[in-house]
Formats: C-alpha cells, sequence, structure tokens
C-alpha cells in the first residue's frame, strides 16, 4: 500500500462514521420505566396496547424499532399528527426508547402469516 | 310525516358510519399477497434508517385505512409504501384493511 492510499485510507476511516452521523435512538429502553410513562397514551391507545378506538392504532406487540421511528417523526414533524406531535413534543430520546421498549412487550400485533 | 319515515332519516343521518361499506377481508387476503414480501417476514427490516417492518397483523381497520390513503396522497411519506400504495384502489384499500385487522390482536381494548 503506498503511502498516499494509507493516508486516504484513513481519511475515510476517521471521516465516514462523522457523515453517518452520531447513533441516536436504540431499541434497548427499558419496560417497566416505559410502563410508568405510558400512562399518558393509555386514554387513548388503551392499558393493554389496544386503542380504545379504532382509528388510533394497536401498539400491543409492535416492534421497538418502529415504535421508535414512529415517535421520533411524530416529535420532528416528519409525520404529521397534531395529538402525536403534542405528546412526542415533550418526550427525550430516553423516554422514548422506553415507551417503544414497554409497548412492544404487550401481547398483541402479528406478523403477516405467510401461506 | 310517518313516523317509520322520520326513525329512518334520523338513523341515516346520525349513523353514516355503519352504512359505510367495510372492506371484505376474503378479497383483501388476494389483494394482500404483495404486503406479505415484507410484512409477513418475522423481523425484517427497513433500510435507510433501520427499523423493523411494522406488524399489521390485528391492527386497527379505520387505522389501515388511513394509513394506506396517507401514504397514496404522499401525505405520509415512504417511498415503497407510497408506490404500494398507489396502486390501490379506495376498495382495494378497504378489503386489504379487513383482512390485516381480521388477523388477531382484537378490535378495541380496555
Amino acid at each position: 500500500m503506498s503511502d498516499w492510499t494509507r493516508k486516504a485510507v484513513l481519511a475515510l476511516t476517521c471521516v465516514v462514521p462523522l457523515a453517518l452521523g452520531p447513533a441516536e435512538l436504540h431499541a434497548d429502553g427499558d419496560p417497566q420505566a416505559g410502563r410508568e410513562k405510558a400512562k399518558q397514551c393509555e386514554s387513548c391507545h388503551g392499558t393493554d396496547g389496544r386503542s380504545v378506538e379504532p382509528s388510533y392504532p394497536n401498539l400491543a406487540g409492535q416492534y421497538e424499532s418502529y415504535l421508535i421511528k414512529a415517535l421520533s417523526d411524530y416529535r420532528s414533524g416528519a409525520r404529521d399528527h397534531a395529538i402525536m406531535k403534542s405528546f412526542a413534543a415533550n418526550l427525550s430520546n430516553q423516554d422514548i426508547e422506553d415507551l417503544a421498549a414497554w409497548h412492544s412487550s404487550q401481547e398483541g400485533l402479528k406478523d403477516l402469516s405467510i401461506k | 310525516m310517518p313516523r317509520i319515515l322520520s326513525a329512518v332519516l334520523i338513523i341515516a343521518v346520525f349513523m353514516p358510519g355503519t352504512l359505510a361499506a367495510k372492506g371484505d377481508h376474503k378479497a383483501g387476503e388476494t389483494k394482500a399477497y404483495t404486503c406479505t414480501g415484507c410484512h409477513g417476514i418475522p423481523g425484517y427490516n427497513n433500510v435507510y434508517p433501520t427499523y423493523k417492518v411494522p406488524k399489521i397483523g390485528g391492527q386497527n381497520y379505520q387505522y389501515l385505512v388511513s394509513a394506506l390513503k396517507a401514504y397514496r396522497s404522499g401525505e405520509r411519506e415512504h417511498a415503497t409504501m407510497e408506490l404500494q400504495a398507489q396502486a390501490l384502489s379506495d376498495q382495494d384499500i378497504e378489503d386489504v384493511a379487513a383482512y390485516f385487522a381480521s388477523l388477531g390482536g382484537g378490535e378495541t381494548g380496555k
């Protein structure tokens, strides 16, 4: 490897992770902490994660990483919903991770079965 | 006005939701074949950004209809879902939503 190539590789090794950005949210929240924080969600999404009104989604058993994505998008405005935006605006990254961990631990939604 | 006619009118005015046709879950099962390519593989990942493709078996009918219509109009953004939804008529959306909702998980809870 030439000196130039070595320098280029070194530079890329340093720059690429920066370009990808800092890892933001991880699917490793605390479900029990999430259970407490989810009190505010219950009036619409139910105590068992099954919504009280069919225009609201069931959350029970949903994938943790998808719930994190949904809450992050509501918080940023990428996903637009007046009620959810106002709730998500007050959530920290840790809150989002904990809520996602709690709802994904509940029994409910399923993947489509392949026949 | 005859009392029976008044009663029919009152019902028609106050219960439009119950008069609206709900999708056909049997027809939806056939139409949902494409959806299983992503939503039928447990733990399948969406990439860039990476998160798991959501579970939709047992999801609420009305939520599914509004989600698909939002993807179709572009109001909700997701490249793959927008393309898929654009190929669906209102009837298709109602049918696949009825099928997904029929797969357990419960319509409403506590």
